[in-house]
């Protein structure tokens, strides 16, 4: 079903008028040539549609009395935390069991820093960051995309303790965070800004001169300077990308979110950049996204939930084990899962080929602890959505997997990817995810 | 050879065979004769493969390790990435701890075992088999003679000889960066506090294995490039930046000119003729095309602005050494003199070197380059981000927190640029107070603005500990975290990394309840119940106790005050006071008990570890990386510089300036 602009209309404003939009018709948004993203007749078509992979996370562990459904298999009931997932139930593979051995390697750092690292590269924590590249940068480098964006790195909740391994969920590789964008405007500039050719041009020709600053001092530094300055090189390509593939009509089709006043009201800024994310995933700007909700070891205070006594982490580890702690700890779970609900029903409404976006997506939603108050690294619970290379919904599933099974699964099976060096922690792919 | 086994193995200790020949530098491995003569006899083998595993399972080197709680102990763990010769070595250098009139009586057994009052606690369960194999080291080390021992310390020192320059390119920090463009441009904007913020690697905001150049701050990068560049030109030529007057458009003279001034201050050295060609070229292409030969300035400063040049430092020879000195020093980039200085080879001798540093701390300029280091090492941005129950402390805006942060920076930039005792920031019975401050403070409001206070007599309150910026800063909204304030006083001020709670273990600290509303220290007493959690929580715990008479934002209170909110609404709150108990310890440190908040100041400034912190802090931040034992010799060269002058903080810069490190940029 192509796109009716009153149909995408309606889907704007379910966000609460986070984003007007305005003309021109939508079909002209996905991308140039209008074929990609648009049902045909053609039986080929959907074979130009590209799966994306998000990977979302927020902070500290969950209670798993209330999380973790006591079924598995199809007919499963929604705990208290999972309620918000009712209308996406059947988009949704809720799992756990997932071991994340690489926590507990002896390394400098708290259980949230070792926990954090081996969550999401695999591997053991440095001292100063995640050990090596993060689920979401792999998989991006073994699609070889060619989209505007190579990833995208988003964030919502800022209150942390204010490390780098606290901070970031992506990682280039070991040491190498690359940081979310927290603020909507700033993301929705990056993304639909408009610019004119003149700025077009001079920024190409300003990027040529920086390119060979970078190439004539190459030659006189040692390897490990030398690196340094691949890694700006990479981000002065990466730059270029993006200004040479400006999509035409992109920035017209959507107007800027409004301003957020306050800059804490996170449940508004969640929603807003959960709208951008879909957006840009549906225009086809990037193909891989990671969604921080809340930093690692979160800080933040929770006034719309009624809790302002104590910040999330001090809950996690305040009167945690009785009836109360517990409750409250569901509660705030219960608002991560409600955020993600909102994400994936974005994908959801968003029509793609014969389907929607949704169906071309995988979304992985990890914390870094199971029950947070024993900071458990194994027994974690994730919850995959989507439906992109013929994903199992609708079921909890127990598994004996680690976290490294579970990615090289995403990876190579919904994906199709083939990745070389396997995953750090992966022995064996897992059966029952595709 | 065969004469050091043999002053080496008496008696049955033939196992001591192999690791003799290592500790003595002889064999790098065991030969299989004799692993065949170890194996005959009973006792320890290897100390790399039976002792060290044993300790390493009892996770000794959390706490004994240079940086660790235990560094004020005579054991201190080498490297994880340690060679197996270098562990023999360190196995053998464990004799310090061995009595040998009598091993039984060794604290190297008694202290894992608790037997003898472990700050660690147990360790190593008595009666267990590890026990057994420490107890037969024990006794082979009570053996050993004196000339083995000393040649296992002389391995050890010679292993943690220099390491081979693996260093990476240290990028301008987001506060060099703003003062920087204000000083190249003129532009008091402050873009980089737009930027996606600098994380915390070891403590500070600068470290350079994490300074990367991700995507996203490529295009923080671009877009402050590109505002500022058009900001300098928007109203003509107003800071000055075209040193000359262009006849037009088309003025190559001038172009030059402006390429090669700007670019000498900008990249912070002469260009050369390659780069003035490629920027000319930029220059004309953009002038050229709106016939406005600002508009190829403006390029030229936008491009600039984002090449590796200007953001890395990638300088070489004396002006790599006017950059150093001026980033550290003054938190930007050099002045005229300095690259006068520069130019004239004045930054060749370490004398040369001291006196430009001596000139440059009489600069105004240094203030905000120490102004930043002390704002990382004590986190400012904890205290100026901290949220209060709006309820309970309504006095507490950020208004107050940015009032508390600036009490600190005048007492700190007090004692360094007037030539203070440092240590004073510890013990100082006076501060620098508005009358919002004395007010939290109890104090009477003090005439002026931050003026200087002095403290009343019998008053608890000294130094940075009694500061609200620490107090508030180390507790959460309502409740106080005597553990969070324990911390900091291990890792900042102490410079002692506190071991990670191992996972499985329950931490919560129950909330008080109506029917038993205890203190918050009451009930945090299963820290110390139990062990697990005593071995680490007794480090941070007992510190924080003895600040328990200061609320969540740092006012002095008798009783803690617990709210229990009524079930019912339009019920009053009913509220409980409870008795506090101020007395607890800095375990570890000698003479660390005490019973009132001025004594924990008065114990770490008189603390050898907690002045050494000071250098180490100030090397970590310097250098952008953590000391490692290739830098012991300039941490304790710094150290005695700073002793000898009563601990004049500007005279532990200037030993930072004259050290190797400093000269060769590592």
């Amino acid at each position: 079903m192509p796109l009716s602009r009153r149909r995408f209309l309606r889907n704007m404003s379910m966000t609460g008028a986070a984003i007007r939009v305005g003309l021109p018709p939508l079909a002209a948004m996905f991308n140039a040539n209008g074929t990609a993203y648009a049902a045909t007749a053609d039986a080929g078509a959907d074979a130009a549609i590209q799966p994306r992979f998000v990977f979302w996370f927020n902070g500290n562990g969950i209670p798993e009395r209330y999380w973790i459904p006591t079924e598995t298999g199809t007919a499963y009931e929604l705990t208290p935390c999972l309620a918000p997932l009712a209308s996406v139930r059947d988009d949704v593979h809720v799992i756990s069991g997932i071991d994340n051995p690489n926590a507990r390697v002896t390394a400098p750092g708290n259980t949230h820093h070792k926990s954090m690292s081996a969550l999401v590269s695999g591997t053991p924590y440095t001292g100063r960051g995640a050990g090596g590249a993060s689920v979401d940068q792999v998989v991006a480098g073994a699609m070889r995309g060619e989209s505007r964006f190579r990833s995208l790195q988003i964030g919502v909740c800022q209150e942390s303790h204010g490390e780098n391994i606290h901070r970031n969920l992506s990682w280039a590789g070991a040491d190498r965070a690359l940081p979310p964008e927290m603020i909507p405007h700033n993301l929705f500039d990056r993304l639909f800004g408009v610019r004119d050719q003149s700025w077009v041009s001079r920024k190409k020709s300003v990027l040529d001169a920086v390119r060979e600053d970078l190439a004539s001092l190459q030659p006189s530094l040692a390897q490990p300077d030398r690196h340094r300055l691949d890694e700006h090189l990479t981000s002065v390509r990466e730059l270029e990308r993006a200004i040479a593939s400006l999509p035409s009509d992109y920035g017209k089709t959507l107007k800027e979110p409004e301003d957020v006043a306050d800059l804490t009201d996170y449940p508004r800024i969640a929603k807003i950049q959960s709208d951008l994310v879909a957006h840009a995933l549906a225009s086809g700007q990037t193909r891989v996204a990671s969604y921080m909700l809340t930093k690692c070891q979160s800080l933040v205070r929770l006034p719309w939930l009624g809790y302002t006594r104590l910040r999330h982490h001090d809950y996690t580890h305040t009167n945690a084990e009785s009836p109360e702690g517990q409750r409250t700890m569901r509660d705030i779970c219960r608002w991560h899962v409600e955020e993600f609900a909102y994400f994936v029903g974005r994908l959801k409404a968003i029509p793609e080929g014969d389907g929607t976006l949704l169906d071309n997506t995988c979304v992985v939603f990890a914390h870094e602890h199971a029950e947070a108050n024993p900071h458990k690294d194994n027994g974690l619970a994730l919850i995959l959505a989507g439906h992109a290379g013929g994903m199992k919904t609708g079921m909890h599933s127990k598994m004996r997997n680690t976290v490294g099974d579970l990615y090289l699964t995403v990876a190579e099976e919904v994906f199709k990817l083939r990745l070389d060096k396997g995953f750090p922690t992966a022995e064996k792919k897992i059966s029952g995810i595709v | 050879m065969a004469a050091r086994i043999g002053t080496g193995c008496a008696g049955r200790t033939v196992c001591a065979v192999a690791l003799i020949a290592i500790a003595a530098g002889l064999a790098a491995t065991t030969t299989t004769r004799d692993v065949g003569a170890q194996q005959a006899v009973a006792g320890p083998i290897s100390f790399s493969r039976t002792l060290y595993p044993i300790f390493e399972a009892a996770q000794c080197r959390g706490c004994h390790s240079d940086d660790g709680v235990a560094s004020a102990t005579r054991l201190h763990f080498p490297e994880p990435n340690a060679t197996p010769d270098d562990i023999e070595a360190f196995g053998i250098t464990l004799a310090v701890l061995v009595d040998r009139d009598d091993p039984s009586r060794s604290l190297l057994i008694n202290k894992p075992t608790n037997r003898e009052r472990h700050t660690g606690g147990v360790r190593i369960q008595p009666g267990s088999f590890e026990e057994q194999a420490l107890t037969d080291w024990v006794r082979h080390l009570a053996t050993l003679p004196a000339e083995t021992i000393a040649a296992a310390r002389d391995r050890l020192a010679s292993a943690s000889a220099p390491a081979a320059r693996d260093q990476l390119l240290r990028r301008l920090t987001h506060s060099q960066y703003n003062n920087t463009v204000r000083d190249l441009l003129g532009d008091h904007s402050r873009p980089a506090d737009r930027f996606p913020p600098e994380d915390f690697v070891n403590g500070f905001r600068n470290q350079l294995r994490t300074q990367g150049m991700p995507p996203l701050l490529a295009e923080a990068y671009g877009a402050a490039a590109e505002r500022l560049a058009l900001n300098a030109f928007r109203a003509g030529d107003v800071n000055g930046l075209v040193p000359c007057n262009p006849s037009g458009n088309r003025d190559v003279k001038c172009r030059d000119q402006f390429v090669k001034t700007f670019g000498r201050r900008a990249f912070r050295r002469p260009l050369d003729a390659e780069e003035v060609q490629r920027y000319t070229t930029l220059f004309t292409s953009q002038s050229a095309k709106t016939g406005r030969f600002l508009d190829g300035a403006r390029v030229v400063v936008e491009a600039m602005l984002q090449s590796p040049k200007f953001l890395f430092h990638v300088e070489r020879g004396d002006y790599e050494i006017a950059s150093r000195l001026s980033y550290f020093l003054w938190d930007t980039m050099p002045d005229e003199a300095l690259f006068e200085a520069a130019a004239n080879g004045e930054l060749r001798s370490g004398d040369g070197l001291e006196r430009v540093a001596r000139k440059m701390l009489g600069n105004p300029l240094a203030r905000q380059a120490i102004d930043e280091f002390f704002a990382e090492w004590l986190r400012f941005d904890r205290a100026l981000g901290s949220v209060k129950d709006r309820r309970r402390y309504p006095e507490f805006t950020p208004e107050l927190a940015a009032m508390m942060v600036q009490e600190t920076r005048l007492l700190l930039g007090h004692l360094v640029w007037d030539d203070g005792n440092f240590m004073e920031a510890f013990t100082a019975d006076y501060s620098f107070l508005n009358a919002d401050l004395a007010s939290v403070y109890g104090l009477p409001a003090p005439s002026g603005e931050f003026e200087r206070v002095r403290l009343p007599a019998g008053t608890h309150r000294a130094g940075l500990l009694g500061h609200a910026s620490f107090l508030s800063s180390n507790a959460g909204p309502v409740e106080t975290s005597p553990t969070a304030r324990g911390i900091f006083v291990r890792e900042q001020f102490l410079c002692q990394h506190v071991p990670s709670p191992p996972p499985g273990v329950n931490t919560e600290v129950p909330e008080p309840t109506i029917d038993r509303p205890l203190a918050r220290r009451q009930r945090m007493q299963a820290h110390v119940a139990n062990p697990t959690c005593a071995s680490c929580h007794r480090l941070m715990d007992p510190i924080g106790f003895g600040l328990e008479n200061y609320d969540a934002i740092g006012q002095w209170r008798d009783k803690e005050v617990i709210e229990f909110e009524s079930a019912r609404r339009n019920t009053p709150a009913r509220t409980v006071e409870l008795a506090i108990d101020g007395t607890g310890e800095i375990a570890g440190l000698a003479g660390g008990a005490f019973s009132d908040p001025k004594q924990i100041g008065r114990l770490l400034a008189e603390s050898r570890a907690c002045q050494e912190c000071m250098v180490k802090q100030i090397f970590r931040y310097a250098f952008g990386r953590l000391e490692t034992p290739a830098d012991r010799e300039t941490v304790k060269t710094a150290f005695t510089a700073f002793r000898e002058s009563g601990f004049r903080f500007k005279e532990l810069l200037v030993a930072l300036v004259r050290s190797p490190q400093f000269l060769d940029g590592l």
